[in-house]
């Protein structure tokens, strides 16, 4: 009774910038421990799912990119291949190239926000504004590519929406070629960084077993040695034609999830020239679909997944004969991470390392509360 | 120590930022310097009257219901037989580009200008520039 009248109850966030968007979490204090959270989602009021289901498909495209602020593209490529599954549509091989392009290019420019976030969440500025600028030359091939920097509304159920202007594989050759020379910069100031093997090491560390058995995802598992990836279990677009590894690391806390993140910049990179050197020259990027008001889906359903920079990341969808679409359900890793996972890591550990776990588990709150 | 003894080169490599201090910085000074758009951005909105045949297919569309079609009385094509135009709600628009997608005679464009800044709200209903 006594230690119970001495904790302090706050809410770290949903203002708070160690969070990753807007979601809060109420913590227990007993002095500076944590010995209770309880995450809180709600902030944003949207309910794409919802949205989706009023809408008709090709309406609903221009919604689910915004499932997910740093990657869009994961959820215009899930949505587009389950109407395609759903209407029997086959796109080409080089709607197919491009979107494993683009979808790479979405994993760099997400895993150099997420060295952004997790480098400021121990007070490492610099490298936020390292790897902010990074991500904004990525934005400007995207610009380029699709007329958007963020919600890019490009991957199209049928293929892509527009071709690749003239010169940009040449320009994306020479963006991996500054990349691959910044890389050694990070290595120095962050990933090989006393000050952060110091805070990571040791904490936040995911149990091997609860990892598989609860259904946790991306870097999570790998971090735990675990080599799961949807490319190479279940592939789609070309990735069973394009070489890569899977990176793991033993380490089960921060520090490992941030290791396999740092090499998956370094497969990204890999994936992205063998895509250069292999996109088709010819070829529609375009399938024929029905216009607007006559695009129907039949009565069936299907469930697509992709592996996101946080990890797997799927959709379920069902069609009902109608141009409307009946169902569609969002599976990401920031649910099971933000819930169940982040609210048992936090139990006993210091205040200060709440944006540290945070960050290293992908969470991503507009998803939650699709 | 023991800690500190193993990982002398952690400690000393992050002092590599200092090098940075000495290279061109690389944000712009606006708005003396302005960020060069690429061809194909999409900003605001454009619709050639010569060419606009009102079928409304662009209002249609809009999942954000941000197009008007509204009558207009100056000269238009003649075979504009509903005799209205669109006009775009900004507080509304994602830029989804879907309306241009579907306007028939592709009067209805996106072109690369996308600064604009208003005292009244009412300015954010804004009708494409005829070219």
């Amino acid at each position: 009774m006594q230690k119970n009248r001495e904790l302090i109850k706050i809410f770290h966030g949903p203002q708070h910038p160690g969070i990753t968007g807007n979601m809060s979490i109420e913590l227990d204090l007993l002095g500076e421990t944590i010995k209770g959270a309880k995450t809180h989602v709600g902030y944003l009021h949207r309910g794409f799912e919802k949205l989706v289901e009023r809408r008709t498909i090709i309406q609903a495209f221009t919604i689910v990119c915004r499932i997910c602020v740093p990657e869009p593209d994961p959820n215009e490529e899930n949505f587009a291949r389950a109407i395609e599954n759903l209407a029997g549509i086959e796109i080409s091989e080089k709607a197919k190239y491009i979107r494993t392009m683009v979808l790479e290019m979405a994993r760099l420019s997400s895993l150099m926000l997420w060295m952004g976030g997790q480098s400021g969440s121990i007070g490492l500025g610099t490298i936020g504004q390292w790897s902010i600028y990074d991500r904004d030359l990525i934005l400007d091939l995207f610009e380029e590519l699709t007329g958007g920097r963020v919600y890019h509304m490009y991957i199209y159920p049928g293929g892509v929406r527009r071709e690749l202007p003239d010169g940009f594989l040449g320009r994306l050759s020479q963006l991996l070629d500054h990349l691959e020379k910044r890389l050694p910069l990070y290595d120095n100031v962050f990933f090989e960084n006393s000050t952060f093997k110091k805070r990571a090491i040791g904490v936040g560390v995911v149990n091997r077993d609860e990892a598989l058995r609860n259904g946790y995802v991306g870097q999570v598992l790998r971090g735990c040695g675990i080599k799961r990836d949807v490319r190479r279990d279940n592939p789609y677009l070309v990735y069973e034609k394009l070489d890569f590894e899977i990176p793991t690391f033993d380490g089960c806390d921060v520090y490992a999830r941030a290791m396999v993140r740092r090499q998956e910049i370094r497969e990204s990179i890999k994936i992205l020239r063998q895509v250069i050197e292999q996109m088709p020259t010819e070829g529609a990027i375009m399938q024929k679909i029905p216009k607007h008001r006559k695009f129907k889906i039949p009565k069936d359903d299907t469930f697509v997944a992709v592996e996101s920079a946080r990890g797997e990341y799927g959709f379920y969808m069902a069609g009902d004969g109608t141009e409307q679409i009946r169902r569609m359900q969002v599976k990401g890793p920031s649910l099971i991470h933000g819930f169940t996972l982040l609210e048992n890591l936090l139990v006993d550990e210091e205040l200060s390392n709440v944006a540290l776990i945070m960050n290293s588990l992908g969470i991503c709150p507009p998803e939650i509360e699709r | 120590m023991r800690d500190i003894d193993i990982d002398i080169k952690g400690a000393i490599s992050p002092f590599s930022a200092v090098a940075k201090l000495f290279e061109h910085p690389n944000t712009i000074c606006y708005p003396a310097e302005k960020k060069s758009i690429p061809k194909g951005y999409r900003g605001f909105h454009t619709n050639l009257l010569e060419t606009c045949i009102g079928c409304a297919n662009c209002q249609d569309i809009c999942m954000n219901d941000a197009i008007d079609m509204i009558t207009i009385t100056e000269e238009k094509n003649p075979k504009n037989s509903s005799g209205c135009i669109p006009r775009i709600d900004y507080g509304r628009c994602c830029w989804c580009s879907l309306c241009t997608d579907v306007c028939p005679p592709s009067s209805l464009k996106l072109e690369e200008d996308c600064i604009f800044a208003t005292d009244d709200s009412n300015n954010f209903l804004y009708m494409p520039k005829d070219r």
